[in-house]
């Protein structure tokens, strides 16, 4: 979910923001630090590269660090779409309706 | 806007982030939690958002996040580990001296209190192996007297019976004759064993364990006896089947096996072989069933949840009121507690051998810290020796953190070498130091033993290399390349403080050895007002309590034999006593009480133990009329204010009697007390210690004699004699081992401290090697450089002589306060402690420096 908000975001993806598009879609409050574990988790794992942007007066001169998520990220959430999408339309209930 | 000085985001907790975040992430993070802080400030207000902001915080420590604790990259741990031994040892090799008086100081110390640990450990055992300790007591009796309140184990024989009858919350409750030396036979077989009688509930008071029998019917029998395993084997020959078979008890009476029990585990403070049925005991001391004479002890068990405070206010006055007298109070005392809280004051119970307890764990804890002291003070001055490896370490990229863990794989390596020779070294010297203190130790090395240990090695690893390793890791590599010496006064006075502190401790010990020393030496050789050498006695029993005076006509006409007579009294602590408050005389004060010292004596005893008659007369064979007459002593005619004592009339436990003497004062005490009133009344059929002074020379020839004239007498009882001498000795005979030990951890102390003077001293000459041979080529002589050498070590001694000169007198003044007869503390106990802390310490040093004072400079100077 936070890569795909990562995606969504483009060039806004930075921690507060993802924290914040997240909370507004999902309707309930998160901890910085549930964000920023699952963002290291996934650049360790190569699904994204992330550099640092500009600091602003807010942060304290603080710089951003910029998430962008990877091709390879890019082709395992096409993946794991198929796998949603194949796994929806082999629920027989939802079908008939 | 809210505040300035308040609109930041909590410091602390800034700080937890910058501390345990990985820094990479720090800055990132940061800047998120400050954004979202002064969005929430704006929607929530400052106190809120401040909170949250806190919480969010706690929320962020979580692994993905934070850096390692132990080490930012994952290091191989094993190869590190294997690196930091390897370099332990080949660092050992190559610094053999200082390797091994380090080990031998360290493993010595460890050895040391290792063995205080296993004596305190099973001080604080004893008798705590019965179930439901806290609910068992003892109950105690407290006679309010003139002479101070006098506190006393025994108790009336029907205490315990009246008690469970009177109050529900005593669960059980036993009474227990006391210990006595018997013959039992079985057959021809015969031999001297010690118990007592016991009423029916003993074995469930007591978790004493039966092997045979049922501890609820064991006792009910009239006859019967119950004995412990050993005895069984030694007169039966086997422990098995030996219920209902019949047992002669001192060729009287006829008793019958209920029972077999184990012997009594060491860790019990009552230790006895057989048991008897106590209706046995009623017929034969009827006076103790009088509510006024004490006699057997009483143990009750309390019911769960009572209280004892509320017990005790209860049973306060129990004794009185049943009759007995007016001025004894009772008192219910924690039976597990009794062995080390056992002496009273004042009627209540008082730290006794806790004292020596707690005496000895601060001893050890002392020998601990010096050898700890010693090995972090080696270790550091070690440092100059081996600044270029952790230079060249550093400069390669080692961290601190990894020099520090090198430097404490080395210690802890050295402390768990030093654990294994101590612990070979306990288990050597564990017979002799159990024969010292008497009371066998045992070494049993189990897994909590040996978790214990492993704990205590580590502790004492971390502790004493912490600071060397804090240390060492410290410096920056260009410093130390330079060539810059990296002793800076702090820690030169840091080494200097130590060894003073070490050398306080051992010269405190001395002083502490010396006063104890001389003043059992005081106590043994004063004149004690009779003459107690050359003197053996037995008791009187079997055929020869029948037919006394013949027998003691008998053993006067052994050759050896000077004199001899009988008494009732053993004349020394510990042994049979008897004090009466039952003596009227003309002009007494009814109100008061005194209680004096009842000492029933044949004719002769005066004359033969030397007593100093003052004036009237001593007891005359001549005079028929002398029996039942009585002699005072000194303190006893002032205690009663008689003018003119010789022929007055007083009344001793009813009858009437007169004084025909008056002796001086003599110790029938140990020297802890005052000499209180004592009298001698002349009443040979009460007698039942038979005493005769014998020659100095040839005793084991008059033994013989004497052994042969009782087994021709007393067929089926064995001759068991002892010296009064022996007796007095023993009556000091925990002091002497406080002195015997002192003297032997007095020595561990200093030999420890000089390991450690040695250590240092052959640090320093090293270092100024150079220093010296500039010295010797400039023309100065061997003498000058060994003072040159040893005069700061001197110093350092005497400011410890100075230290512990007060300390040692306060603490040996507050020991001698316990006696009431004491040496004065001579000015020469301290010279003398001092003058020996200082040589020992002089020699020490002297062994390194004459050695560098005579090397040719020639050899020091080459290398440069």
């Amino acid at each position: 979910m936070v890569l795909l908000t990562v995606v969504v975001l483009q060039d806004h993806a930075y921690g507060v923001e993802i924290k914040r598009e997240l909370e507004a879609r999902l309707n309930e409050s998160l901890s910085v630090g549930s964000i920023q574990s699952a963002l290291k988790r996934m650049e360790e794992k190569g699904f994204l590269t992330s550099e640092f942007g500009e600091a602003t007066q807010k942060r304290g001169g603080k710089r951003k660090r910029i998430y962008d998520a990877t091709p390879y990220a890019h082709k395992v959430l096409e993946e794991m779409k198929d796998v949603r999408a194949q796994l929806w339309a082999s629920i027989p209930g939802i079908v008939t309706n | 806007m809210p505040e300035p000085n308040t609109s930041t985001p909590p410091r602390w907790s800034l700080k937890l982030l910058r501390l345990f975040i990985r820094k990479d992430f720090v800055e990132e993070v940061e800047g998120d939690m400050e954004e979202i802080f002064w969005e929430e400030v704006e929607n929530f207000g400052i106190k809120k958002a401040r909170k949250r902001y806190n919480w969010q915080m706690v929320k962020l420590l979580r692994p993905a996040l934070t850096h390692n604790i132990f080490n930012s990259q994952k290091l191989n741990y094993y190869g590190m580990f294997k690196h930091n031994i390897l370099v332990a040892f080949r660092s050992f090799m190559r610094y053999k001296p200082a390797f091994l008086i380090n080990l031998l100081g360290l493993s010595v110390g460890l050895a040391s209190s290792l063995l205080i640990y296993l004596w305190v450990a099973s001080e604080l055992n004893v008798d705590r192996f019965h179930e439901d300790g806290e609910r068992r007591y003892q109950l105690i009796t407290n006679s309010h007297t003139s002479n101070g309140i006098l506190t006393n184990r025994a108790t009336p024989a029907l205490l315990a019976e009246t008690l469970i009858a009177e109050f529900p919350e005593v669960e059980k409750a036993v009474f227990q004759s006391w210990n006595s030396t018997n013959t039992l036979s079985h057959g021809e077989k015969n031999l001297k064993a010690s118990g007592h009688y016991a009423s029916k509930d003993f074995f469930n008071v007591f978790s004493y364990t039966l092997l045979q029998g049922d501890k609820n019917e064991v006792l009910n029998d009239n006859s019967a006896i119950l004995i412990s395993d050993q005895l069984a084997l030694n007169l039966f020959g086997t422990t098995t089947d030996v219920v209902g078979k019949t047992i002669e008890f001192q060729y009287f009476r006829t008793l019958r096996v209920s029972g077999v029990f184990e012997k009594p585990p060491k860790s019990s403070s009552h230790q006895f072989d057989f048991i008897i049925n106590e209706e046995e005991f009623k017929v034969l001391n009827s006076w103790a069933l009088n509510w006024k004479n004490n006699g057997p002890f009483t143990f009750i068990m309390l019911a769960e949840g009572t209280d004892p405070d509320v017990f005790n206010a209860k049973i306060r006055d129990f004794v009185s009121t049943h009759g007995g007298s007016e001025s004894t109070t009772l008192l219910a005392v924690p039976f597990e507690s009794l062995y080390l809280y056992g002496t009273f004051v004042n009627g209540e119970p008082t730290p006794g051998r806790i004292k020596n307890v707690r005496l000895f764990s601060i001893v050890a804890l002392f020998i601990l810290s010096i050898a700890c002291i010693n090995f972090m003070n080696l270790a550091t001055a070690r440092v100059s020796r081996r600044l270029k490896e952790i230079g060249v370490k550093k400069a390669v990229g080692a961290t601190r953190r990894a020099l520090a863990g090198q430097f404490l794989t080395e210690s802890l390596l050295m402390t768990f070498i030093a654990l294994l020779l101590a612990v070979f070294m306990v288990e050597a010297a564990l017979p002799y130091f159990s024969n010292i203190i008497g009371k066998e130790l045992s070494f049993g090395l189990n897994t909590g033993v040996g978790l214990k240990l492993i704990g205590l090695a580590v502790m004492i690893g971390l502790l004493a290399g912490s600071y060397p390793a804090l240390y060492l890791s410290r410096f920056q590599p260009v410093k130390i390349f330079r060539g810059k010496s990296p002793s800076s006064w702090r820690e030169v006075w840091l080494r200097k403080g130590l060894v003073i502190f070490q050398f306080t401790l051992s010269i405190v010990l001395i002083v502490s050895v010396l006063v104890v020393y001389k003043q059992v030496e005081y106590a043994q050789t004063q004149d004690i007002g009779f003459n107690k050498d050359n003197i053996l006695y037995f008791e009187s029993e079997g055929k020869i309590e029948l037919n006394q005076e013949a027998f003691l006509e008998e053993v006067r006409k052994v050759p050896g034999v000077q004199m001899a007579s009988t008494s009732a009294h053993s004349l020394v602590e510990g042994g049979y006593n008897g004090l009466t408050f039952n003596i009227e005389w003309t002009g007494k004060d009814p109100e008061t009480e005194v209680g004096m010292e009842w000492m029933r004596i044949n004719y002769d005893l005066i004359e033969m133990l030397e007593f100093d008659i003052v004036t009237g007369r001593s007891f005359s064979k001549d005079l028929k009329s002398d029996y039942g007459k009585v002699i005072f002593n000194e303190e006893a005619i002032a205690a009663m204010g008689l003018e003119d004592p010789v022929g007055a009339k007083v009344k001793v436990r009813g009858r009437d009697s007169q004084i025909v003497g008056v002796v001086k004062d003599f110790h029938f005490k140990t020297f802890h007390e005052q000499v209180g009133p004592a009298f001698f009344e002349l009443i040979p059929d009460d007698t039942w210690l038979i005493m005769a002074r014998i020659d100095a020379i040839n005793q084991s020839e008059t033994i013989v004699k004497l052994q042969e004239l009782y087994t021709d007498f007393n067929p089926g009882f064995s001759f068991d004699y002892k010296f009064l001498e022996d007796d007095y000795m023993a009556q000091y005979a925990s002091e002497q081992r406080v002195a015997t030990l002192a003297r032997y951890f007095a020595i561990m102390a200093m030999f420890i401290s000089c390991l450690g003077l040695l250590g240092l001293a052959a640090f320093n000459v090293e270092r100024r090697t150079k220093e010296i041979g500039i010295r010797k080529i400039l023309g100065s002589s061997a003498r000058g450089i060994v003072q040159l050498l040893s005069s700061h070590f001197a110093k350092m001694v005497l400011v410890a002589i100075v230290l512990a000169i007060p300390i040692s007198y306060f603490i040996s003044s507050s020991w001698l306060q316990g006696f009431a007869y004491r040496i004065s503390l001579e000015w020469w106990f301290f010279a003398l402690s001092a003058g020996a802390a200082m040589l020992v310490a002089m020699a020490t040093v002297c062994i390194q420096t004459l050695h560098a004072a005579h090397i040719n400079p020639v050899e020091s100077l080459r290398n440069e």
